[in-house]
């Protein structure tokens, strides 16, 4: 396969949510030839093994932001791309075992009330009334968002996909990037393993390689992946409405249209390489063990299968959205750590404006690739654990 | 323990008795092919198909307990076995109304996205549609603790190679452990056998070891940490593509044959056997009189054609399966003669398919051993040196599932190269041949009129039509078909609808199999119960320590 073009105003490299979004935004902005390239087949990534939460409960207003506005693109995802996400919105429950968690959610609580969402702050027996067969002892308290959800990931991929080819942009499916063309300060071109193109920006949107990516450039960046792991029972008629988190180490479970219990958890940081992700047996364990926990009654329901994937963590588990300050024309959109889905729309048009040159309206501080070039600051509150 | 004695258990209000050993299926399907279950979309049917745990024909709740497989489950005395979908019941359902209200299918991709403020109501209603059983009423009991088994060996597999494997390495002064899935005593000389246990996830071994796990039923979880591995796990019947191949009594060799017994007359009588080699006669041998027709996609072997002679059964080779018609079982198959022959038809209450054997292979995939694509046999195959060496160093395969180039890998050199710890040696050709036959059956088979819904995955109920969907709006290859369609995401692990569906997929996108790729195998390769995962957490080394 040869590329379409020998030059576009930009190329995105990684054809997962996040770069997709940015080239269907770049593309519906006007911005001229874009061309997104994706090394393994679509959805190969992250986008195509996740669990689907969306949650607008951050600790940060920033973030809480992002969430919002990627809740209303998702609400409106059937009438704009023709696709039907199943976005359920019943809500995200976070579970605190102890007072220290629970001071923990409210402080979350409080800011996130602030920006005008109704989150609640329930007792031992709230908890208990949205998870029915919940162990006792398993929560003393905890924090809900009834506009919280949960959605099919994979028809957002193919909406965005196809709305993307449709206003023009090249998706090379099966074509790896392989490194810049710099000329003094700025980027001129990528190298792919089909040839190299010119262009005058690169969005590196390549999930949990884009560390990779970025140190083939030469670039310095904290981004590390790590394998997350996720496991799916056989089908259960409808008995649990909201995505249940347990706040202190994250792990995860919810029920999806089909009736399975999907949930996951990050399995130590086991730092990964290549493209195949396997899956290991001290999840499938340690998952069953703590999952029937807190569910006894799922006890005798099998598993039906386990998977895993990449996440793209940072440092202070916010993602890298805009320029890097150290080479002009190279534009982050990544380490978007267990939450790139929730938050893709709302990123995906933020990286647009980045590459365009216009404000994105996003706190440095908080999503800049600067962040990470001066003096650690202290995180700005202790993040909510998600899977 | 279960099956020593005759048990009755409960089922539809009625007090049904099961013989010593009978299962629950066995049971219930003496006068005819029950309708015990309905499918996933369209709450079609369904009734026993693979006979061996594998496919969503089957499922009831016993005791309570959800997604219990009736064909391996064997009663104790009082057991309450309950429908597990169905208004009022799984027989007779109102909600297989859908079916009919969809005559084209329902497209969860596109459909249902308008009004969006009736979005609620939709995702109510069809959550409650596609939920299976109800979450169990209990937790099950606290078990003492289990411990991990650490064998010089593990075969995977108790039939004939597996055996026989077993008795060579015993020669070879090993004592293996052999782990099978079936049901039943398991007689073993000179090595330790768990019956009723399979075998669900063997990783990539680290520092020479493997570790894997598995359970035996219904639940009690079983981990191993072993040197060396040896699969012998055999092949099953394939399903096959055709309108309504998703009726209760269509069923494969294996499916049908595990209702026949000494004194056990089969649940039909005038069968249509599709195939035309050795497993029909398997089906002739041991139900002939219950046998109407055999058909073949292409020619029958001289020693069926004598078989079925002797009884009187008429062959029809050569043939296209068009279509099952009946409601809710099957009354009549629709058939063509290959190369435009003439349609026609055949009366019959049972579809039987024995036309082509696949490899239990999953294990192979996730140890990271190498397969390969076979254009004569349509499937992967382990690659396998003299002795059964797979690429990866401990893992051998023996027996059908290590591909059919003749003569077989022998027990005693596998058992002699395993005990010496002999390097691997270079691959043993594998069987060449012409181009499968099924290849050309299928694309004869897609210029075809269909009628009739055509499953092409059964469990999750996507239609051959939604596979040719993907590809036509620039979907390519299984893993994104499988993601754009659900194809192979259901209890089957994808058994009974990928190998067809590559074929398929390779003539939809004009390029060889291997080029349309082939889907993970993801743990556990049989669903397991969250309870016996769970009591193996502990028990196993840290990744760590591995
Ligand atoms: C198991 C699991 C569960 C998750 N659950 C949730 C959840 O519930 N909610 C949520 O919001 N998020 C969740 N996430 C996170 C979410 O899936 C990711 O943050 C999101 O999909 C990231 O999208 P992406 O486009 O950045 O990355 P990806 O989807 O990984 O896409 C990156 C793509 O780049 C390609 N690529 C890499 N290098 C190159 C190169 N050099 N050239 C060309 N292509 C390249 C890769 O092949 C890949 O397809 C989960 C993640 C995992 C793994």
């Amino acid at each position: 396969m040869t590329l379409p073009r020998s030059s576009y105003r930009a190329v995105v490299v990684g054809g997962g949510i996040i770069g997709l979004y940015t080239a269907y935004d770049l593309a519906r902005a006007g911005a001229g030839p874009i061309l997104v390239l994706e090394r393994g087949f679509l959805s190969s990534g992250a986008s195509g093994r996740n669990g689907g939460g969306v949650r607008q409960q951050w600790e940060t207003r920033g973030t809480i932001r992002l969430a919002r506005e990627s809740v209303e693109a998702y609400r409106r995802f059937g009438r704009d791309f023709g696709y039907n996400l199943w976005f359920r919105q019943s809500g995200y429950l976070f579970l605190a075992e102890s007072e220290v968690e629970l001071a923990r959610l409210r402080t979350v609580h409080d800011v996130v009330t602030a920006e005008g969402l109704p989150a609640r702050l329930l007792d031992a027996g709230g908890v208990a009334e949205l998870v029915p067969g919940l162990a006792p002892g398993a929560a003393i308290g905890g924090s809900y968002l009834a506009s919280d959800g949960v959605l099919y990931p994979f028809p957002a991929v193919w909406g965005v996909y196809e709305a993307a080819r449709s206003l023009g942009v090249d998706v090379a499916l099966g074509v790896e990037a392989l490194g810049l063309r710099v000329e003094g300060t700025r980027v001129t071109g990528l190298v792919t393993s089909e040839g190299a193109v010119a262009t005058t920006t690169v969005v590196n949107a390549a999930g949990g390689w884009s560390g990779e990516f970025s140190r083939r450039a030469g670039l310095e960046v904290p981004n590390v992946a790590t394998r997350h792991e996720i496991l799916a029972t056989e089908s259960l008629k409808p008995f649990l409405d909201p995505m249940v988190v347990r706040a202190s180490d994250g792990l995860y479970f919810s029920q999806t249209m089909r009736g399975e219990i999907v949930g996951g958890r990050t399995v130590g940081h086991a730092p990964g390489v290549g493209p195949g992700v396997p899956s290991s047996p001290g999840f499938l364990t340690g998952m069953a063990r703590a999952l029937t926990g807190l569910l006894p009654r799922l006890g005798s329901v099998r598993v039906l299968r386990a998977w895993s994937g990449y996440y793209d963590d940072t440092p202070d588990g916010f993602p890298v959205i805009g320029e890097d300050p150290r080479l002009p024309g190279f534009v982050h959109a990544n380490g978007f750590g267990g939450h790139g889905f929730m938050l893709a729309p709302a990123a995906g048009r933020r990286v647009a404006r980045a590459v365009l040159g216009e404000p994105t309206e996003l706190d440095p501080a908080v999503f800049g690739p600067g962040r990470f070039l001066v003096a650690r600051r202290d995180a700005p509150a202790e993040r909510l654990g998600l899977g | 323990m279960a099956g020593d004695r005759p048990a009755r258990f409960s089922y539809r209000g009625r007090s049904v008795r099961a013989d010593p050993g009978e299962t629950v299926l066995g049971a219930i399907a003496r006068r005819g092919v029950p309708v015990v279950a309905r499918s996933n979309r369209y709450r079609r049917p369904r009734g026993p198909f693979c006979g061996v745990g594998q496919c969503t024909g089957c499922l009831v709740r016993v005791n309570g307990v959800p997604g219990t497989r009736a064909c391996r489950h064997v009663p104790l005395e009082g057991d309450r076995v309950e429908d597990e979908r169905g208004w009022p019941s799984a027989r007779f359902d109102l909600l297989g109304a859908i079916d009919l209200l969809f005559p084209g299918g329902f497209d969860s991709l596109r459909g249902l996205r308008r009004p969006a403020f009736l979005t609620p109501v939709y995702q109510w209603g069809v959550r409650r549609l596609l939920g299976v059983g109800a979450l169990p009423e209990a937790a099950p009991p606290a078990r003492p603790p289990v411990t991990v088994i650490a064998p010089k060996v593990v075969v995977v597999g108790g039939g004939r190679s597996g055996r026989a494997v077993a008795q060579a390495l015993r020669t070879e002064g090993l004592r293996p452990l052999v782990l099978e899935r079936a049901l039943g005593p398991l007689a073993l000389e000179g090595a330790d056998g768990r019956p009723a246990t399979s075998a669900t996830f063997l990783p990539r071994p680290a520092g020479g070891r493997f570790t894997m796990l598995g359970f035996t039923e219904p639940d009690r979880g079983v981990a191993l940490r072993t040197r060396a591995v040896v699969i012998a796990t055999g092949s099953y019947d394939a399903g096959l593509l055709f309108g309504g191949n998703d009726r209760p009594g269509v069923l494969t060799a294996e499916g049908a044959l595990s209702l026949v017994g000494p004194g056990r007359r089969p649940p039909f009588r005038r069968a249509v056997v599709v195939g035309g080699g050795g497993r029909v006669r398997d089906v002739l041998d041991r139900c002939g009189d219950a046998v109407a027709a055999v058909v073949a996609p292409s020619e029958i072997r001289p020693e069926v054609v004598r078989r079925a002679s002797e009884l009187d059964v008429p062959l029809y080779p050569r043939s296209l399966v068009l279509r099952a018609a009946g409601r809710s079982g099957v009354r009549r198959l629709y058939l063509r003669t290959r190369r435009r022959g003439p349609t026609f038809s055949l009366a019959c209450d049972a579809v039987v398919l024995a036309h082509r054997r696949l490899p239990h292979t999953q294990l192979f995939f996730q140890a990271g051993a190498r397969l390969d694509w076979s254009d004569a046999r349509g499937a992967y195959f382990p690659v396998v040196d003299d002795a059964g060496a797979t690429t990866v160093p401990g893992l051998y395969a023996i027996g059908s599932v290590a591909g059919d180039a003749a003569p077989g890998v022998r027990p005693e050199d596998l058992a002699h190269a395993l005990a010496a710890r002999r390097p691997v040696g270079p691959p043993r050709t594998a069987a060449s041949g012409p181009v499968a036959e099924i290849v050309g059956y299928y694309r004869e088979l897609l210029g075809e009129r269909r009628r009739g819904r055509w499953m092409a995955c059964p469990c999750e109920d996507v239609l051959l039509r939604e596979i040719e969907e993907a590809v036509a709006a620039g979907y390519r290859g299984v893993e994104v078909t499988k993601r754009y369609t659900g194809l192979g995401t259901g209890l089957c692990q994808g058994r009974y609808c990928v190998p067809d569906a590559l074929l398929v997929l390779s003539l939809l996108e004009g390029r060889p199999p291997p080029a349309v790729g082939y889907i993970t195998q993801r743990p556990p390769v049989h669903p397991m119960p969250l309870a016996s995962l769970a009591e193996l957490d502990g028990a196993l080394p840290s990744e760590a320590e591995a």
